[in-house]
């Protein structure tokens, strides 16, 4: 016997530059508001699952679920921290997800947070590397911008992508930004700066990769009968799956083909009972420009090799048959890791509920796309209006 | 003993970790040898081959520096 899963609050910090706050804050931030946002009673909470990547590494900090719940007031509670690098928080909602649809919880908090500003670039790239395999790839040099310099390097030899159709994802992203209040970055960038931005791992520049952020995302999960009770302006999660793909850029078989993000999506369609035609938002993992082309052609809303050329031809409207990262994604809203996942779910249930400040005209099936290390652990999530 | 394969892609670490601070700028390929495995290594030259170079190495190192083998291209 098993429950609908329902997400019954949202809550978000902004993203972006936040010096002084630590950890605990942003996550208490978040918390609340997502609490208030669902109307139920914080006693009613059992489970806390807090998704975070490099907090001991940046902060020193470690033993997040027992210390965030402590400082929500929350004693009687089972809190713990999940990693699962930048897929941290949205594999903390899978866990959370499968309790509720058990029925071994009535209500779960998820929280995701990270700090990860204020530190020397070199050590910000270390923690980074910190989900790459170390004795096989981070011996070499390997960092995530080189990661997916080779993957676009590739992409453009195998299918003639253009540096031009790249950067323009980065453009639309931008341009996104600057209607979203929560987003670390809300001014415009134009083609031209994208394509002449400093080289950071060639052919990756600047402004192809996602920022350093902070910040903190919180859902509260419930099932369909107290969603109601409480009345919450809840969206249903029509499937929660998290997959893993090749550990290794070397395990690959194919660098423009990410088999987790295939593997995860394709389990995702069946147990929705829909397909890529017919999500009418998405929220994926664009850590560089060049994701958003791959990850949106191993969903399934384009072709192999036809990303490039659909999302130049795809404007920020919002009427489009789907929308990708109306957020401005993680290169404009901004990538604080462990918290990404839940950020992105906070981004869609808005949208599902029509209060999104870019609000896509009639979105009625949401999804997320949310990858951790070389696209080694991937979740997506499937939302669906009530 | 030598490893011999076909690059597969490559990029130019401009911006590396702590550990290969001292090495950057530098190359890394991604290459297929000749059996099918998948390897990371270096290359000799600041600029990369093109992908597809058939690319050589002394075996043994925990990341082999690459060279374009002559006459190959």
């Amino acid at each position: 016997m098993t429950t609908a899963v329902m997400i019954a609050g949202v809550g978000s910090t902004k993203f972006g530059v936040l010096p002084g706050r630590s950890l605990q804050s942003l996550a208490v931030e978040a918390a609340r508001a997502a609490l208030a946002d669902s109307n139920i009673p914080p006693s009613r909470i059992r489970s806390v699952f807090v998704g975070n990547f490099v907090g001991g590494i940046m902060t020193g900090q470690e033993l997040l679920g027992p210390i965030i719940a402590a400082d929500l007031g929350l004693s009687n509670v089972a809190a713990v921290k999940i990693e699962a690098a930048c897929a941290s928080s949205s594999a903390a909602v899978r866990v959370g997800h499968d309790l509720i649809r058990a029925g071994a919880e009535d209500v779960v908090l998820v929280v995701g947070v990270e700090r990860l500003t204020g530190a020397p670039r070199d050590a910000l790239t270390t923690a980074m590397t910190a989900a790459i395999d170390q004795a096989i790839e981070g011996s070499a040099g390997l960092t995530f911008p080189g990661f997916w310099g080779m993957v676009m390097a590739r992409h453009m030899h195998l299918y003639g992508t253009t540096r031009e159709q790249v950067a323009a994802v980065t453009v639309k992203n931008r341009q996104f930004g600057c209607g979203n209040p929560l987003a670390q970055y809300q001014k415009p960038v134009t083609l031209e700066e994208v394509i002449t931005s400093p080289p950071i791992s060639d052919p990756i520049r600047r402004y192809d990769c996602c920022p350093a952020t902070d910040g903190a995302a919180a859902l509260v999960l419930t099932n369909e009968v107290l969603a109601k009770q409480y009345g919450a302006s809840a969206v249903r999660i029509a499937a929660s799956v998290l997959s893993n793909g090749p550990a290794r850029i070397t395990d690959y078989d194919d660098i423009t083909t990410h088999d987790g993000t295939v593997r995860a999506s394709k389990l995702a369609y069946e147990i929705a009972g829909v397909g890529p035609n017919d999500i009418n938002v998405a929220e994926l993992h664009d850590c560089f420009s060049i994701a958003e082309i791959v990850d949106s052609e191993d969903l399934g809303f384009f072709p192999k090799g036809e990303g490039g050329p659909s999302l130049l031809g795809m404007p920020s409207a919002r009427n489009s048959k789907v929308v990708i990262n109306p957020s401005g994604g993680l290169l404009s809203k901004g990538h604080p890791t462990g918290a990404t996942g839940c950020g992105q779910l906070y981004e869609v249930a808005l949208q599902l509920r029509g209060r999104h400040p870019n609000q896509v005209t009639n979105a009625r099936l949401g999804l997320t796309h949310n990858g951790g290390g070389t696209a080694a652990a991937v979740s997506v999530h499937i939302l669906e209006s009530r | 003993m030598s490893i011999l394969g076909t690059v597969q892609s490559h990029t130019v670490v401009r911006v590396p970790d702590k550990a290969h601070a001292s090495m950057a700028p530098f190359v890394l390929l991604l290459v297929e040898l000749a059996g099918g495995r998948r390897v990371l290594g270096h290359f000799d030259r600041a600029e990369p081959p093109p992908i597809g170079a058939h690319v050589i190495a002394d075996a043994g190192k925990e990341t082999p520096v690459f060279r374009v083998v002559e006459g190959s291209s």
